[in-house]
């Protein structure tokens, strides 16, 4: 890594609260829901599935820790958002992941991506495939940027590289959820 | 004479102890004296040998040490301190000798004149480099001894003395030394002239700082690394001439310390700037800051930039905190506070950058520094905020600007509200020049929904502020809150601060809350249910519901709720008169939920105000509770007629449980009156002293809940019989003849009359609670009848399962009101539990019931008056466990040993952890087991337990290790689609997984760690959501 610092002041955004379903009541419910229930209610019961959308895969990134300010989150610095993540109308396991570099100079951007993928590949079905790229517009070296993390030789080159890893290991660390979510 | 002679000469041959104390015992006595050990010793004090003569010294001064003061004269310590201080030139002697002088030093026939002796001589033949550190730590002890007696004297040696003492403290290491010289250089400091060799002080002092010693492992002397800085502290802030040289010492290790280093210098510069004075921190006033801001700006962790914050303080503090005379006067901040205002005004006027929040820190600080320079920093910093904000350039930063803003007004908010008893002055609050323009900003920001959290963040510390904002400015407040709460269609966090907010206007100024906010709430509640597919309208009364439960504890407030509320339930249950019953039959649902929803507001605000420990709750007794009976009485008859909003068993919990809540509240003497009344209508159907309400019930029917033939309707009252009667104080006796005939009366009343679970759970609440109560003197009912009642109900093969199960919760609530008040027969019931596990019907349910037993419950609670004894949970689990265990084991693999793992299952659900976990090692192998049963509840109840006993157990868990392969695999079972579908137990054991590597060792979960991460991706694919979120953090677990 360099030491270079590429953006020492970036600007900060308010995090966009988890989407919660109502809370007073089951939906289509005629009744409010009076705390009695025994705690297996908790779950849906239906053996309706839910498909995986937009937001369940941005709870997946939003807090990966950006490489150049540790203590702050992707999110926070407005690097990705839930409205950058596109499905293919077509076949639906294609999904698109983009995300913006703070400043179009920013050394990290590569970092930035590749710790999406790797994240995504861990946490989303095999039968997705996923393209990570930059925002339109907002680098530099946009298209070498786009090619180089979308090459599986290139990604499984960069994690066979142990300095790498352990930086993207820290920054996937704070990626799980944090205590007072659960 | 004779003896000490032979004493003394036996003493320089064999060195014992005993010769020490005979020789004292004779001094003692009187037998002899001193002078006597001395002319003894003669020969060999000025003996040509070397060993003789420590010898003789060290006698001496070992009989001294033991010596009673009283037989000691002046005479003789005078003599002896001469005779001592001549030994330390002896080479040979010095050590005995500064044994001796240790002594004598603490006599209090040591004079003056000794004192200065003593000193002199030690600074002139004790070399500290040669003596060892207990050697040292004489010298120590004895300049502290004449330091603690006879400071005058020394004090008039003058500079001899300081720099005597300089010289022996110079290079000193032991930490033991090293605690008394910090106490006696403290003191030196303080009381003593040191003008002159305060270079020489900050040589033996600041050396040491910062202290790094840490204690070796087993420090018999237990001196920490806190004692050592404690006292090194007390040295460096005992003067204000270490000011100069001090500070750029501290400055040093700040910039290159560890951060440790960090921290103890910002703590010491805390204390010891004050001391230093204005005059030296102004001087190095803008290098501190230059260092500090780094720590601030660039901080190394929330600690240290906290602690640099409050040094700041402290640095602001030191150089503004001048003569009131200065204060008066508004003079303009110059020097450090203003520049660095400034610097940080200038970095927020970027409000949305990362630097801006520290910036805000600092004036947030500089806020609870003095108030000249609180006032300079609003002066600049609000007018700042307010430009910001009107700027059309920076209209995309005005949320940041408005967080900043509130920081900064909660800042000046707590700077204030030190003491709430005294008001400050009108005008006097340091914001109030300024509040008319802030408010003007904050009423703009509520208008969008970003701006509005800062803003009424903002507000909320603006009301908090004692003697800020006028009555009228409050009311102004309040309405400009209301159109956000009216705003707020979709459901966000906003109505909630809003919300919060109001409560905190009406703590101080209700009127204006009841007078605008409450009449808005009220008539945005529909006087009609909405039709069943108005989801929309429904999610609204329900906010507005929600809205007035969070705003109306404050009893005034309560008041008007509880008034319009139980008239709109009126509205909504009682069909007016005028209406024709034969009209086509309504949908009745619609209005049951709502009915239920205001009843359920009204029940969580009585909660949360008993929980605030209201005293109006009481009041209700008679305000509405009279009412609520009134409502389902009336509408239970009139159900046998046409069909009734209130008699849905939904309703009448809800009324149960403010029944319940109002009663709990009450004296002994007031439940007394009140059951009175309950009694007669159920038992003698007299139902005017109970009921009230502008409908009356009508004359003609009757109300007879427990006689035959009873309609479901009026049986389902019962519902609020028991709610009266289960939070009733012992002392009160219910207005029966015979509580065991009433009693068993209920009880077979259950069996033959009960139609369905309501029922019955009302009344074995209940009689459980007068069971609980009364059980002295219901021997006869517990004894015969329920002897009876276990013959005929439980133990009776012939009996209907179905039957039997139900009689079994029966008596699974008398034995719980038994055990939680420690009586003896839960024993003997819970043995006949344990009879039943043979049974081919119902042994799963008695197994259940022996678990369940000590579980809590909501009827016998403290809050409900129930008799209980402390740890009665622990000492079922003590009894029953192990008989669980044992039973488990000696019947494997039968149908019994299913009853067992079963009770077990649910015993350790019902209990604390502590009361079990002792016997995990033997509960493991059967909760594995556990898992196994063909029950999704259980087996998802035996995988919580399992995680929650990981969870609490400490890192490297022995018990989890040994059987991780074991737990792995089951866990990975339960978890997929594929061969478990209940979405409850693949939640369970997916947190199960998550939770194992932070407490099992990783080289015991290597082996099976590709194979967890294979098969959670399949997992990951989980028709389910809250399934595929755990199984990413359970895979995101393993993987790291």
């Amino acid at each position: 890594m360099s030491s270079e610092v590429f953006n020492p002041n970036p600007t900060i955004f308010a995090p966009t609260k988890s989407k919660k379903s109502s809370t007073y009541a089951r939906l289509h419910s005629l009744w409010l829901d009076d705390g009695e229930h025994e705690e297996n209610d908790e779950y849906d019961q239906s053996d309706e599935p839910e498909t995986i959308d937009q937001d369940e895969i941005f709870e997946l990134i939003r807090s990966i820790s950006d490489p150049e300010h540790r203590s702050m989150s992707l999110e926070q610095l407005a690097v990705v958002s839930a409205p950058q993540i596109t499905f293919d109308p077509k076949y639906p396991d294609r999904i698109t992941v983009e995300f913006t570099p703070t400043v179009p100079h920013c050394g990290m951007s590569t970092f930035i991506g590749l710790s999406i993928r790797v994240r995504l590949l861990r946490s989303l079905p095999q039968r997705f495939k996923i393209d990570v790229r930059v925002k339109p517009g907002s680098h530099q070296s946009e298209q070498a940027l786009n090619k180089q993390l979308n090459d599986k030789e290139r990604v499984a080159a960069a994690l066979e590289n142990p300095a790498l890893l352990e930086v993207l290991e820290q920054c996937l660390s704070t990626a799980g959820r944090t205590p007072h979510e659960d | 004479m004779e003896r000490i002679d032979r004493l003394v000469r036996t003493w320089i041959a064999s060195e014992q102890e005993q010769e020490i104390e005979d020789t004292v015992k004779e001094i003692e006595q009187g037998n002899a004296n001193l002078l006597h050990v001395v002319k003894s010793l003669g020969e060999y004090l000025t003996s040509e040998e070397d060993d003789l003569r420590t010898k003789g010294v060290e006698f001496l001064s070992l009989v001294i040490a033991r010596c009673p003061p009283e037989k000691l004269n002046r005479q003789s310590v005078r003599t002896l301190v001469a005779f001592y201080c001549g030994k330390l030139e002896d080479t040979e002697t010095i050590i005995p000798a500064l044994k001796g002088l240790v002594t004598l030093t603490k006599l209090p026939l040591f004079t003056s004149i000794d004192a200065v002796e003593v000193a002199k001589a030690l600074f002139a033949h004790v070399k500290m480099n040669v003596l060892v550190q207990s050697q040292r730590f004489m010298v120590f002890t004895i300049i502290d001894n004449l330091v603690a007696n006879q400071r005058e004297a020394l004090k008039n040696m003058g500079d001899e003395f300081i720099r005597g003492y300089v010289g022996l403290a110079e290079g000193e290491k032991d930490p033991r030394n090293l605690l008394l010289a910090f106490a006696i250089d403290r003191v030196l400091l303080i009381e003593f002239e040191t003008t002159k060799f305060i270079e020489d002080f900050f040589n033996i002092t600041f050396c040491y700082f910062p202290i790094t010693f840490r204690p070796p492992p087993n420090d018999p002397y237990g001196i920490t690394t806190e004692d050592l800085k404690a006292a090194l502290r007390s040295c460096l802030h005992a003067t204000p001439a270490f000011g100069k040289l001090a500070v750029p010492v501290f400055l040093e290790k700040l910039t290159a310390g560890s951060p440790v280093t960090k921290k103890d210098t910002l703590d010491t510069l805390n204390v010891c700037l004050p001391v230093y004075g204005r005059a030296v921190v102004r001087e190095f006033a803008r290098k501190m800051w230059n260092t500090l801001k780094l720590e601030i700006f660039q901080p190394t962790d929330n600690v240290t930039e906290e602690k640099a914050l409050k040094t700041t303080q402290v640095l602001i503090q030191t150089i503004y905190s001048a003569a009131p005379a200065e204060q008066a006067d508004d003079a303009e901040i110059e020097g450090l506070a203003k520049e660095a205002c400034e610097e940080c005004i200038q970095i927020l006027r970027e409000p949305e950058k990362s630097q801006a929040k520290h910036a805000i820190k600092v004036l947030c600080a500089f806020m609870s520094t003095t108030p000249s320079v609180a006032r300079f920093t609003l002066a600049r910093a609000v007018p700042h905020f307010v430009k910001l904000f009107y700027d059309p350039d920076e209209l995309p930063n005005r949320t940041p600007t408005l967080r900043l803003l509130a920081d900064l007004i909660e800042a000046a908010r707590e700077s204030t509200s030190h003491d709430p008893e005294v008001l400050p002055e009108e005008g006097n609050v340091p914001l109030s020049p300024y509040k008319d323009e802030v408010i003007g900003v904050l009423t703009v920001g509520l208008k969008t929904p970003a701006t509005a959290y800062p803003a009424i963040d903002a507000l909320k510390s603006m009301v908090r502020t004692p003697g800020l904002l006028t009555d009228e400015e409050l009311g102004f407040v309040v309405h400009n809150v209301n159109e956000v709460l009216q705003q707020d269609e979709d459901e966000t966090d906003l109505s909630e601060v809003s919300l919060d907010l109001l409560c905190t206007v009406s703590a101080v100024a209700p009127s204006h809350v009841s007078g605008n906010t409450l009449p808005l709430l009220f008539s945005a509640l529909p006087d009609r249910a909405p039709p069943r597919d108005a989801d929309a309208e429904r999610i609204k009364y329900w906010r507005t519901l929600a809205s007035l439960k969070k705003l109306c504890t404050q009893p005034d407030l309560f008041e008007t709720l509880v008034i319009r509320l139980s008239t709109k339930l009126d509205l909504l249950c009682v069909p007016s008169p005028s209406s024709t019953p034969a009209s086509a039959p309504e949908d009745l649902e619609p209005a049951a939920a709502y009915a239920h929803s205001i009843l359920k507001t009204l029940a969580d605000v009585l909660s949360a105000k008993i929980e605030l420990g209201h005293t109006d709750v009481v009041k209700y007794i008679d305000r509405l509770v009279p009412r609520l009976y009134n409502l389902f009485i009336l509408s239970a008859l009139g159900a046998e007629e046409r069909p009734m909003v209130a008699t849905d068993p939904r309703l009448l919990a809800v009324a149960a449980q403010i029944v319940t809540l109002v009663t709990q509240t009450l004296t002994a003497a007031r439940q007394e009156t009140f059951v009175k009344s309950v009694f007669a209508a159920y038992v003698d159907g007299d139902v005017s002293q109970l009921t009230q309400g502008i409908q009356k019930v009508p004359a003609g029917r009757r109300f007879s809940p427990l006689q035959l033939g009873a309609s479901t309707y009026q049986k389902n009252l019962l519902v609020l019989f028991s709610a009266a009667v289960i939070a009733l104080h012992k002392e009160v006796t219910l207005p029966v003849p015979d509580e065991v005939a009433f009693l068993d009366g209920l009880l077979q009343w259950i069996v033959t009359h009960a139609e369905n679970a309501l029922q019955r759970e009302a009344l074995m609440h209940l009689i459980a609670a007068v069971v609980n109560r009364h059980a002295e003197k219901l021997e006869a009912f517990l004894s015969s009848n329920i002897d009876g009642f276990w013959t005929s109900q439980i133990a009776n093969t012939s009996a209907p399962p179905e039957a039997r199960r139900n009689a079994i919760s029966t008596f699974t609530w008398l034995t719980k009101a038994l055990l939680v008040r420690g009586h003896a027969r839960a024993t003997q019931n819970v043995d006949r539990l344990f009879e039943l596990f043979v049974d081919e019907h119902v042994s799963w349910d008695a197994a259940r019931a022996v678990g369940r037993i000590p579980g809590t419950d909501k009827v016998l609670t403290k809050k409900n008056h129930a008799v209980l004894r402390i740890l009665y949970a622990q000492k079922y689990c003590n009894s029953v466990l192990p008989r669980i265990i044992e039973g488990a084991k000696v019947s494997a693999n039968s149908p019994r040993q299913n009853a067992y793992l079963v009770a077990l299952a649910a015993l350790i659900k019902s209990v604390p952890k502590s009361t079990y976990v002792h016997e995990m090692p033997s509960l493991m192998p059967l909760l594995l087991r556990g898992i196994d049963l063909p029950d999704n509840e259980i087996r998802a109840g035996v995988i919580d337990t399992l995680h929650a006993a990981a969870v609490s157990s400490e890192k490297d868990n022995a018990i989890i290790a040994e059987h991780a392969s074991s737990l792995v695999s089951t866990m990975l079972k339960n978890s997929l689609v594929s061969q478990m579908p209940s979405v409850r137990v693949r939640v369970a054991a997916l947190r199960y997984l998550a939770i194992l590597p932070s407490v099992v060792r990783y080289d015991v979960l290597h082996p099976q760690k590709a194979t967890v991460i294979r098969e959670l991706a399949k997992a990951l694919d989980d028709p389910k959501r809250v399934v595929r979120s755990e199984a990413v953090e359970a895979r995101f677990k393993f993987t790291g």
